[in-house]
This record gives structure tokens, sequence and C-alpha cells, in this order.
């Protein structure tokens, strides 16, 4: 009990301070209002949003101040998403299609502005449940990661790659697993870790350093968008008019334990390694559906329904955070975005992480989430007009946008080669339905499985039992293991026949 | 609902590429000393001190896995819809459209931003891309690839050198030029569309703002510094304009 009231007393003062410091409101502002803006627009995303401000922060401002940036983006663009969805039955961003469900429905019926203003509310209310999740969670779980070694980090992070590309996933499995291993592939390139071996630079002095993270997440997320959606039929079309937006209290408190609920499994599902907000908002509105009272009515325009993704989508950033600041291992595609501005100012996730910089992102969530709500409340109309640009007017101001924001990081002129090649790439996977998340989360782990993998062979003499000897590294194995197994067709089969029923 | 035989057929030819690049770099890992690796100098005969083996453990998964991919497609009938020329299923003007914004970028990215003044090119690109995507006719898409591409070979041709990027050349000119054509034809030829008529103003102000907002606001490193216009602004900056508030 008293860790706790040390941990609330610890986020307050940070809080009052951030609260407190003008500089604060107008990156806050500007950052959340950015952020929705990029979630309302389909085709950009909250990755893309974190990154291109990664792009323009670098290293030249204070990290606390970047930070208030890439953080209030985040959340902006998480719950932007679910304008298109809601007015449009167009996600604006993945983690928003299981919004549109409900949404859509509710304003072809003519709520439409209480569908915004329902999801306004749970989005705040479920940002804040995972940032509480993140505030206790983060502590408990780096007392633990200080008696984590080199065979757990590996495993843990080959099980974030196998999960991304398990869940992410459309088509086959195995193209989440091949997506996977090019970004591991991408990452031993430049000088191994521990000999300073070179590999695979092909006599070019810019591939020494490896592939830069920031490029690769641009080139990644947004030349697909572009090559995409420069098409006619992109063109969104008119907005339409909602009425009232301001929800009633009474109403909301009415549907608290959908919101609660929710909120908890997104946080769950956001602190898995490598698995996005989409997929905490799907999972939560299939809990949602099995146990809601009006569980038959989910998909037809059901308040709960809407509630059950929103809530989750939102709650699952404060998730997300939870492994990449004890870990480095980012729970989602935005978090990974996140990395690499921690990473290009020389902060390094972990157990030896400031105390105070966790409590500063706690802290600046908070506001970010208060922020969101009174822009969603008050000046929904905005955005809502937002919603009439089209795509061929929005991208090709993106493509500079990147274009700068790439070149800017460090690399100069190479990054921006780097950033189109793997935008190519990224484009043609897409098109084949490979998922881009697990490349992009392979390229961030890949350095940190390599070099936890080798000194763990090391400091075993090669052997290789040091990776299920151990306690935690012999249940991460077995987590890998099955994983892999349960993907395999033999093994369905004999689940579906062991199932009641099933024979 | 896509054809599932289609993207098999894809799946095909990716697999067999996916192995191709598998057994390349399997054999370029065979580079990486394996048993006779350096360890601060001190020569190693174990196998786990190399640089090599997670690198082997990575293509030989992926070489496992690029041939189930390649047995699924055999077996869903991709292959044999591939090998007999029904194709993958991308239609024509998909692959025009593809293409064009292909062409676009790549000349933006290989020979424009490199050598040509930022503001310049990225108008060029922005009006390039408006008019050629917005109504989604195959002409204008070509057309707007044309302008692009030619203002790319120019830079390309005349200024291949990196040791000639940060001169001034007459580059910025040429697709400066290329800019005011393809905007005054635009005008004349498509007035009615809002999105031809805010084009040039966007084309203008956004590559201007943002350049302006890196050099000046967020301190970083922009694009091709000596170009036509951002010699020019950076040079007012210290020059002009920071006297008076420096005093």
């Amino acid at each position: 009990m008293e860790f706790f009231f040390a941990q609330v007393s610890g986020f307050w003062d940070a809080l009052v301070h951030l609260a407190s410091d003008p500089i604060t409101y107008p990156y806050l502002i500007a950052s959340v209002f950015l952020g929705i803006i990029f979630g309302a627009l389909p085709g950009l995303t909250a990755t893309l949003a974190v990154t291109i401000l990664t792009g323009f922060f670098g290293n030249k401002f204070p990290l606390e101040q970047s930070l208030i940036a890439l953080i209030g983006a985040y959340v902006g663009a998480i719950y932007g998403g679910s304008y298109p969805s809601i007015l449009l039955n167009i996600p604006g961003t993945a983690a928003s299609a299981a919004t549109a469900m409900d949404g859509h429905p509710l304003a072809k019926k003519g709520r439409g502005g209480e569908a915004l203003g329902m999801t306004t509310t749970s989005s705040f209310i479920g940002t804040l449940i995972g940032t509480s999740f993140l505030l206790v969670f983060v502590w408990l779980l780096l007392m633990i990661s200080k008696n984590i070694a080199s065979p757990e980090k590996a495993l843990l992070a080959l099980f974030g790659i196998l999960l991304s590309g398990t869940l992410m996933s459309k088509d086959l499995v195995l193209k989440g697993w091949i997506s996977g291993l090019i970004g591991l592939a991408m990452a031993m390139v430049g000088l191994d870790p521990i000999l300073s071996e070179t590999r695979y630079t092909f006599g070019w002095s810019y591939l020494m350093s490896g592939f830069q993270v920031v490029p690769v997440l641009m080139g990644a997320f947004a030349v697909p968008q572009i090559m995409d959606g420069m098409r006619a039929a992109g063109s969104v079309g008119q907005a339409v008019d909602v009425g009232k937006i301001v929800p009633r209290v009474g109403t909301v408190m009415k549907r608290f334990p959908t919101i609660a609920r929710s909120g908890v499994i997104g946080t769950g599902v956001g602190a898995l390694p490598g698995v996005g907000e989409d997929v905490a908002g799907w999972v939560s509105y299939g809990v949602g559906k099995a146990v809601c009272k009006d569980g038959d009515q989910f998909g037809k325009g059901s308040i709960n329904g809407l509630l059950s993704a929103e809530a989750a989508n939102n709650a699952a950033i404060g998730g997300a955070l939870i492994p990449l600041l004890v870990l480095g291992i980012p729970g989602s595609p935005p978090a990974a975005a996140l990395l690499g501005a921690l990473k290009i100012n020389n902060v390094i996730p972990g157990p030896t992480i400031d105390p105070q910089l966790i409590l500063h992102v706690v802290a600046i969530l908070v506001m970010a989430a208060a922020t969101m709500a009174i822009m969603g409340l008050l000046t929904a109309r905005v955005f809502i007009n937002v919603l009439r640009i089209p795509q061929t007017i929005f991208l090709p101001v993106v493509m500079v946008l990147t274009t700068i924001g790439s070149f800017s990081v460090g690399g100069g002129i190479n990054d921006l080669y780097l950033m189109l090649c793997v935008g190519f790439v990224a484009y043609a996977m897409g098109k084949m339905h490979y998922p881009i998340a697990p490349l992009v989360i392979g390229v961030i782990l890949g350095p940190l499985f390599d070099e936890t993998f080798r000194r763990s062979l090391y400091l075993s003499d090669g052997d290789l039992s040091t990776f299920w000897t151990r306690p935690g590294a012999a249940i991460l194995l077995a987590l890998n293991v099955a994983l892999v197994l349960s993907q395999m067709p033999v093994v369905k089969r004999t689940f579906r026949r062991l199932k009641p029923g099933g024979i | 609902m896509e054809d599932k035989t289609a993207l098999r057929a894809r799946d095909f030819w990716t697999s067999l590429i996916l192995i191709a690049l598998s057994v390349f770099f399997l054999w370029r890992t065979t580079h990486i000393p394996f048993f006779d690796t350096q360890t601060a100098g001190v020569a190693s005969g174990d196998w786990f001190n190399s640089a090599a083996v997670v690198p082997y453990g990575i293509f030989g998964l992926m070489l496992l896995c690029s041939l189930g991919l390649l047995a699924i497609s055999i077996k869903d009938g991709g292959a044999e819809r591939a090998l007999h020329g029904a194709g993958v299923g991308w239609e024509r003007n998909e692959i025009v459209r593809m293409g064009s914004i292909a062409i676009i970028l790549f000349f933006y990215i290989f020979a424009l931003v490199p050598r040509v003044d930022f503001v310049i090119c990225s108008a060029l690109l922005i009006s390039a891309l408006v008019y050629g995507f917005h109504d989604g006719h195959r002409d204008r898409m070509k057309i707007a690839a044309a302008v692009v591409a030619a203002a790319g070979l120019y830079a390309l041709v005349m200024n291949f050198p990196q040791s000639q990027w940060a001169k001034p050349h007459d580059d910025d000119w040429v697709t400066l030029a290329l800019w005011a054509g393809l905007t005054i034809y635009t005008l004349l030829r498509h007035r009615s569309e809002y999105a031809i008529r805010i084009a040039p103003w966007m084309a203008v102000l956004v590559p201007l703002v943002l350049v302006l907002a890196m050099a000046f606001g967020f301190r970083q490193n922009v694009p091709n510094r000596a170009g036509l216009l951002f010699s020019q602004i950076e040079y007012h900056y210290y020059v002009t304009l920071k006297p008076m508030w420096s005093k």
C-alpha cells in the first residue's frame, strides 16, 4: 500500500509540474489537434503522426517537450480514427475498424452526435485506465525485469515478433512470420553489436551503422499509404450533420461497466509485445458481444459495441507503453515510433530508465487524454469538416512532410533512399497481404534479439540448454513453441476434433 | 472479394523470389567468420561467438517459410494459374496508376531532392500528384509522371556526381520552368476543378512553410541548402533579418 501511495504522490508531482509549465499547452494542443486530424483522415495513421513528429523534433529539443508532442499526437490519432468510422463507415486508422461496426449504423439512425460524444468519453476513460495500469504495473515489472537476463530478453523479443506476425496476418500466418523475418534480416545489416563484424554492407559505408528506425518507419507506413491512396475513389466526400455531441453524465455512468471492462482488456492486449490498438479493439468487441445483454444487437448500432471497441483501443496506448518502458519492446507500431524517438535522444528503456521520465510520460498521457476529450466534445465539427478533404489533396503534402522529416533525422539523403526502397517493398508486400507491423517490430527488436541471444550462448559456453533451464526462459520458450505449434494445420485439426461436438 | 487463386499465383512468384533471396543471403553469410572468429583480437574457434549465428537462423527459417508458402501456393492452384499466363490479378489501370506514382516518387527522391531546391522540387511533386491522380484519368497520370521524370532526368544526367549536389546549377531553373508550365497548362485546361485551382497555392506554401519551420524553427537540417530559393532565404535571414533583432 505504501508503494501505491508513493507512486500516486510521484505522479501527482509530475502532473503539477507539467500543468504549471506554460510551454506544455502549445505543444499539447497542437499535437493532439494534429493527431486527431491524422487519425480522422483515412490513409494517415497514428504511427505516421508519431513518426513524422519524431523527424521534426529529432534530438534538437528537450526530450520532455518532444514527448509531449509525440504522446499527444499518439493519443489524438487513435481517437481521431473514430470520426470517419462513425460518420462514413471508413476506419480512419486500423485501430478504429471495430468502431465502424456499430458507430456507422448509429450515425445512419441519426444518432451520430451521440455516438461521437460517447466515443470521446469512452476514449478518455479508456486512456486513463491504460495510464493507471502503466503507473502501477510498470514499476512492478521494472522490479521483475532486473532479474531478467539475456536468455529471457532474447525469447521475449522473439515472442513479440512471432505474436505480431501471427495476429496481424489477414491471409496466411506464414506471411506474418516471413514479414517478421524480413525485419529481423534488415536488423542484421551493419556492424554486429558484440564483435563489430561487418554484415551485408556490400562496401557501402552508410550501411555500417545499420538501418535507421525512422526512415524505415516512414517508408513502411507513409509510402504505401501514398501509393495506395492516390486514386480518384479516395475522395471521402461530404460530411454529415450530427446534432448534439456532449453526452449526459447519467448515460455515461450507465455504460461505465462496459467502458471499464473494455479498458482493462485494451490495456492487457496493448501490453502484448508488437500487438497494436486494432487487435485490442477487436478482442474487446468480441468479448463485449459475448458478455453484454444486448450482444445480439452488436453490429446493428449498439452503444455497448461502440464503447467496447473505442475504450479498448485508447486503453491499449497505456498498455503498449508498459513493455516499451520496462524492456524496450514496443507494444504497438506507434510505440515503436516512440522508441525510435527515445533512441535518437539516447534514452535506453529498461531497468536503468530514469524513474522521473516514466512519471513524466504518465502525466503527459493524462493531460493528453483531457485535451483530447475537451477538443473532441467542443470542437468536433472542425474535425468533421476535415473529412471532406480528398486524399489526393492531402497525401502529396504528407509525402513532402515525410521526406523532410526523414531527411532531418540524421542520415541525410541516404535515409531518403532507404525510406523509398522500404516503401516500395512494403507496398508490394501489402498488395500480397503481408502485414507490415511485424517487419517494423523485427527491425526494432532485431538488434536486441541478436545481442541477447548471442550473449546467452557466450555466457553458457554454447550450451543451448540455457534457454530452458532458467524458469523464466523456459516459460517464454514454451510460449514461443506453443504459438508456432498452435498455427500448424495438424494441431489445429486435432484441437477441432477434441472440441465438444467437433467429432 | 479478391480472387484467392490470383493471390496464390502472386504467392507462387513471391515464394520463388524469397527462396532465391534466402539462398543468396545464406551464401553471403558464409563470408562472415563462423569457426574462426576474432574476439577482441584473439582468435576463437567457437561457433557461438560468431556474428553469423543469428543470420544463419534467420535466413534458414526464411527459406523454410518460403518453401512452405510455395507448397501452399501450388496446392491451392496458384502455380497453375501463374504458369498458364492467366496473370496475377492486376488490372492495366492499376498498373499504370502504380507505375506513374512509382516513377514520380523515384525521380523526386533519387534525382530531385538531392540536387534541386527543396521548395521547387516539392512544388513540382505536389502539382504533379494533384493533377495526375485527382480524377483518375490515365492520360493525366502519364503526363504527371513524364513531367517529373523530365525534371529528374535532367538533374540526374547533368549533375550526377555527389560532388555537384551542393552547388547551384541550372537544374533548379529547369524544374521551376517545368512546374510553371505544368501549373499554367492545368489551370488553362482544368480550371473548373477545385483541386487544380488550389494546387499552385499548396505547391508553393506547403514546402516553403515546412522548410522555414525546419531550418529556422526546429533547427533541423534541410535538403539542398544551396538551392535557388533556400540559399536566398538563408542569406537574407542571417544578413538582413537576424541583425535587426540581434542588436
